[in-house]
């Protein structure tokens, strides 16, 4: 009996043992397989291409008809990474360069190309973009290059930089409200209070109940940039940005306008004429309640209104939304901050420069006009169906490949086409309307291309913290107007100055 | 040594008087498959503990990610330095500290008085019925729980509209410094003392009836019963789970504060953790987060020492 | 029976009354959730959902029920969850046990050691390049091993060891029964409660892996259920699958996005009850008389 139980142990070990040995050995033979620069199938050579936030799908394998597509065209046959969605791209890259796995070229995410940048991981651009990669080198504008050389120590050019040469976002507003309330486009601050004054009391939204929320945002103080605008304040969904004040370049967030914007606000909150819970809104909640026909006055992305827009529709057929010209405030310079040329979009690690002309050579593919139509649609079948004479984007699925797209150069005339194949023709004219009155209203900030470099050591300046308490403290009631000024020799004395001192040299370098 | 066991195999119940200094070659010998069954374990710690643990070292360098463990310069104590002079460290560790504070002494007993009660419950269905339902919010993540109390606490939420019908104004409680803890205690015992339960009502039914039966016939009653049956016998479970958590006081985790957190509450919810995701994610700056990780380790472990030394004198501590 | 005093009954009531209300409160969520996944879209969003579907239609639960990479994960995480939970198991109860006994002298050092690795917990960069050293980088294996023995689910295990009578030691050494017989078929049989209980934390922890997946696996066939469900959370529009000029759909993000949160975590919320029945009272009776 014993001694059969003492076998029976033994056995159950050893076979564990081999189990384990086998789910180890099985593991090896999948990382045989990426040789950075190994050839393709059909003779084309390999570039690994990691970008981050594709959605859902499949791995592209060798034989994707898409992958070969491009892989005919260019001699390169692309292989595809990607995180998963809803982790961290930053954590995700950041084992990649301590294993040292880095793909041939990246989307970099969360600063990290500052960070390739400063301890000499990344391949300067400057002689090969011109040779490899002339589509890209001459659609970008030259001002977008310079901004990128001085975001490095050396002034060389450390990666490809978005473009985006329409104002992104912009302030929307309930068109067919107005009409209801019968007033019109507010000219000023005090006309923008009467109008939502009449939001208020007038039930636009003609439920009989009082719920209207004239004017919203979200939590943080996010995504009420046209209060802070109408004060000529620089600031990117909620966040501060960096523009010239009193000729020179300084933190929106500790100036004499951020001030004016915040009383303004704090008088509209008391008023009713902010949503009191404005600075407990989810993304979900402040979206739900723009969708559910309570909200008149809002910010964000006409290009994405499509959703909430039908959204509204189900249940008040004349929704209408309009884009909202920037109300002047007296003495205060109003526009809608656009940053269009310094985000860095494409970067290439310094250790794969063998490959380097091939994943250029990639990457023109798609900033080639000619390439355009397969960039946005792909081929029939794959990514497209043809509908009616129309092509149309088939939706992504589990099972479906991805498809990767590589350009981020947006034009007026890119958008307009955008427009015209993701909107219904009825709605098509209301987002272009948008787009013409965010157009003459935007402005270029002079922190455009800032890089993020410049917070270095001070976690707390970077995240905007002591703006955003003193800015929700403030406009709640929780702290008089005079807290402000506190807040400014607090955020100076705290690391505040010596950031500033960091932007102003940057600054003098781009200005050159 | 053999004689010794020869000795006591011949003599059952008697304990024998180890005056000899035992010796480990003889303890292995003994007592080899002990050994042999705590091998695979041990393994697993050096490997996937010990070893991974070395690279705490980054806490003293200036790591950069691209030169890696190795080639990173150290710096010695300058990211301690730099924790300990940030400016609101201290109000960031007073927070952590209180936090932890109060979900230990009113979360820590929560569990064991609940199971208690469900320890009074005499209908055996309905015990395990509610059980049941007890443990379900423990399988919500944080991002959803924390959307729940903005919604029971809003302005149309529940208890707003209670308020409202005694005649109260609504209060936006998400907003308010002096209900932001609270609210994380209560919630978090919402969350999580259903399953805590389980581990209590484990070691209950290890209890032999019998003793019951004999109280009940001395004519104590239930209450005198819990004191004198029931709660000792779960002493030294309870005892377990205290050291086992006071190890990790420090550590509140990430996700419930950050889903809860608002600007207006930062004075007195920023935790320590909430604190690295801004500075280590955004800037990732690996070697302070792990500076501070080691900092949270220190305390917590000085913390278990402590009370595992008084654990030994009233029981048995964790070693 | 002896009769219960007026006071005694007076808490029973009280008893039943909060235990019930407490216990509904935790209900709750996941019926307003099962409400909203079972409601149309327009309903769902504009808040009109409580705890009963409003336009009742089964076309959110259909949808995703049809979608093969969520059943796919599903697999996975059964499979983690079954194999991890029998290893881990295995290799607690292998560790806990001499780790109770008197006999085994290093015992307070390996405890030490041991509880030193649950407070000082390794960086991630470190700990991720060891496990890729070893091997496991996507592979199913690595959701297992590295953790397939947790301190404190073991340390339960070693107390509740150290917690059965000395009597039982005593009478097994006399039959001759060596450590890994006591161990098998004295301790074990005896310990149905607190295995029942630790296996189903294992199961739970298993069951809702994460963090390890996002770091070592790469294929997304190899994603365990809760990836997918972050997934889907972070981008329903995906999840949705269709095209808006596509024609109808009785269901939205937010219906989406309640059924697949249910999909989760109902399959693991049902072991419990079923391990109910190992919570039995007097578990130890009669053991001595064996």
């Amino acid at each position: 009996m014993r001694k059969q139980l003492t076998r029976k142990m033994l056995m159950l070990m050893l076979s564990l043992a081999m189990l384990l040995a086998a789910g180890c050995g099985s593991a090896t033979t999948n990382s045989g397989n990426d040789g950075g620069n190994g050839e393709g199938s059909g003779g084309a050579v390999k570039v690994k291409v990691f970008k981050s936030h594709m959605g859902v799908g499949s791995l592209p394998t060798a034989d994707n008809p898409h992958v070969k597509y491009i892989a005919e065209q260019t001699g390169v046959q692309y292989e595809l990474i990607t995180t998963p969605p809803g982790s961290e791209p930053s954590e995700y890259l950041n084992l990649m360069i301590a294993s040292d796995e880095l793909p041939d070229i990246l989307r970099p995410i969360g600063g990290i190309e500052q960070t390739l940048i400063q301890q000499g991981g990344a391949l300067p651009l400057d002689e090969l973009l011109p040779e490899y990669a002339p589509h890209v080198w001459e659609s970008i504008p030259q001002e977008a290059w310079d901004i990128v050389r001085s975001a490095s120590p050396d002034g060389k050019i450390y990666y490809v930089p978005k473009v985006f040469l329409v104002p992104e976002r912009a302030p929307l507003i309930r068109q067919d409200w107005l009409d209801k309330v019968g007033m019109e486009m507010p000219k000023t601050t005090d006309e923008y209070v009467e109008l939502l004054t009449a939001f208020r009391d007038k039930d636009p939204n003609g439920n009989g109940k009082p719920d209207e929320l004239p004017t919203s945002g979200r939590e943080f103080g996010r995504w009420m940039d046209h209060l802070f605008a109408m004060y000529g304040v620089a600031m990117w969904e909620g966040y501060p940005e960096w523009d010239e004040y009193d000729g020179k370049i300084q933190y929106a967030g500790t100036t004499e306008n951020m001030r004016e914007a915040i009383k303004f606000i704090r008088m509209l909150y008391v008023e009713k004429l902010l949503d009191n819970e404005t600075f407990l809104n989810k993304g979900e909640v402040w979206q739900a309640k723009i969708n559910n026909n309570l909200v008149g006055s809002w910010y964000h992305l006409p290009a994405n209104v499509r959703d909430r827009y039908n959204a509204m529709l189900t249940q008040a057929p004349d929704a209408y939304i309009a884009a909202m010209p920037l109300p002047k405030a007296e003495g205060f310079e109003a526009f809608v901050t656009q940053k269009s040329m310094g985000e860095p979009e494409w970067m290439i690690p310094a250790t794969k420069q063998d490959n380097a002309p091939n994943a250029l050579k990639l990457l023109d593919f798609f900033y080639n006009p000619e390439n355009d139509e397969f960039g946005r649609f792909g081929l029939e079948g794959e990514q497209h169906e043809v509908q009616d004479g129309r092509k149309v984007i088939l939706p992504p699925a589990d099972n479906k490949p991805l498809a990767l797209g590589m350009k981020n150069l947006t034009t007026a005339e890119d958008m307009n086409k955008r427009i015209e194949e993701t909107y219904p023709e009825d709605q098509q004219q209301m987002v272009k309307d948008m787009f013409e009155v965010s157009t003459a209203d935007a402005r270029q900030i002079a922190g455009d291309g800032l890089p993020a470099s410049v917070y270095e050591g001070f976690p707390d300046i970077q995240s905007h913290k002591l703006f955003q308490e003193v800015l929700t403290k403030i406009v709640i009631g929780e702290l008089p107007i005079e807290a402000y000024d506190e807040y400014v020799k607090k955020w100076n004395a705290s690391g505040g100055e010596v950031v500033t001192q960091r932007v102003q040299e940057w600054y003098e370098k781009v200005r050159k | 040594m053999a004689e010794l066991s020869e000795t006591s195999k011949l003599q059952p119940g008697v304990t024998v008087n180890r005056a000899v200094k035992p010796s480990y070659l003889g303890n292995i010998r003994k007592h080899w498959m002990l050994y042999v069954m705590i091998l695979p374990g041990i393994l697993f710690y050096i490997i996937f503990k010990y070893i991974p643990l070395g690279g705490s070292v980054i806490a003293f360098q200036n790591f950069q990610i691209m030169k890696g463990i190795w080639s990173s310069p150290w710096v010695g104590l300058d990211n301690f330095k730099f924790i300990f002079t940030y400016q609101d460290f201290y109000h960031v560790l007073r927070n952590t500290a209180l936090i932890a504070l109060y979900k230990l002494v009113i979360g820590f007993p929560a569990p064991i008085l609940l199971a208690l009660l469900f320890n009074e419950v005499r209908k055996m269905l309905a015990k395990r019925f509610l059980q049941s339902l007890f443990y379900l919010p423990h399988f919500l993540s944080w991002v959803v729980v924390g959307g729940i109390v903005f919604e029971v606490l809003a302005s149309g939420g529940f208890v707003n509209a209670v308020r409202g019908w005694f005649g109260f104004e609504p209060i936006l409680y998400m907003q308010q410094e002096q209900y932001f803890r609270p609210i994380v205690v209560l919630s978090s015992i919402w969350k999580e003392v259903g399953w805590g339960t389980i581990i209590y009502l484990a070691a209950v039914s290890g209890i032999d009836p019998t003793q019951y039966e004999a109280a009940v016939m001395d004519g104590a009653n239930r209450w005198k019963q819990t004191i004198y049956i029931t709660l000792p016998a779960l002493f030294p479970t309870i005892l377990t789970l205290f050291l086992l958590n006071i190890g990790n006081f420090l550590e509140l985790g990430f996700d419930q504060i950050y889903n809860l957190l608002t600007p207006m509450t930062y004075s007195v919810g920023d935790i320590i953790e909430t604190y690295v995701y801004r500075s280590g994610v955004l800037q990732g700056q690996y070697s302070v987060t792990t500076a501070i990780g080691l900092f949270q380790s220190v305390i917590g472990f000085i913390l278990l020492w402590v009370f595992n030394r008084l654990a030994r004198k009233s029981g048995e501590g964790l070693w | 029976m002896i009769k219960q005093t007026i006071g005694e009954k007076l808490f029973q009531t009280a008893n039943y009354i909060f235990l019930t209300l407490a216990a509904f409160t935790m209900l709750l969520p996941l019926l307003h959730l099962l409400a909203v996944s079972l409601s149309s879209p327009v309903a769902a969003d504009s808040k009109e959902v409580f705890l009963w579907p409003v336009g009742f239609t089964l076309a959110s639960w259909k949808h995703i029920l049809q979608s093969s990479g969520l059943w796919q994960s599903f697999v996975v995480t059964v499979f983690i969850t079954v194999v991890g939970t029998a290893l881990s198991m295995l290799f607690s109860v292998l560790t806990a046990f001499p780790l109770s006994r008197r006999e085994f002298m290093i015992r307070k050092q390996v405890m030490l050691g041991i509880v030193i690795t649950m407070i000082f917990n390794a960086p991630m960069i470190p700990f991720f390049l060891t496990v890729r050293e070893l091997g496991m980088m996507n592979s199913i294996w690595s959701l297992i091993i590295p953790g397939v023995i947790g301190t404190f689910n073991m340390v339960i295990l070693r107390t509740f060891f150290m917690s059965l009578p000395k009597e039982l030691d005593d009478t097994a050494r006399i039959d001759g029964c060596h450590d890994f017989r006591i161990l098998f078929q004295i301790y074990l049989p005896l310990s149905k409660p607190v295995l029942a209980t630790v296996s189903l934390f294992y199961a739970v922890g298993y069951w809702n892996t994460f963090q390890r997946a996002v770091l070592f696996l790469r294929d997304p066939g190899l994603w365990p259920l809760q990836m997918k469900l972050r997934a889907y959370l972070t981008s329903p529009e995906e999840l949705a699958q269709v095209n808006m000029f596509l024609g109808d759909y009785n269901f939205n993000t937010t219906t989406l996005k309640a059924a697949t949160i249910l999909f989760a975590s109902v399959p693991i919320i049902l072991v419990y009850p079923y391990l109910q029945k190992y919570f039995v009272k007097g578990s130890l009776l009669g053991s001595l008389k064996e």
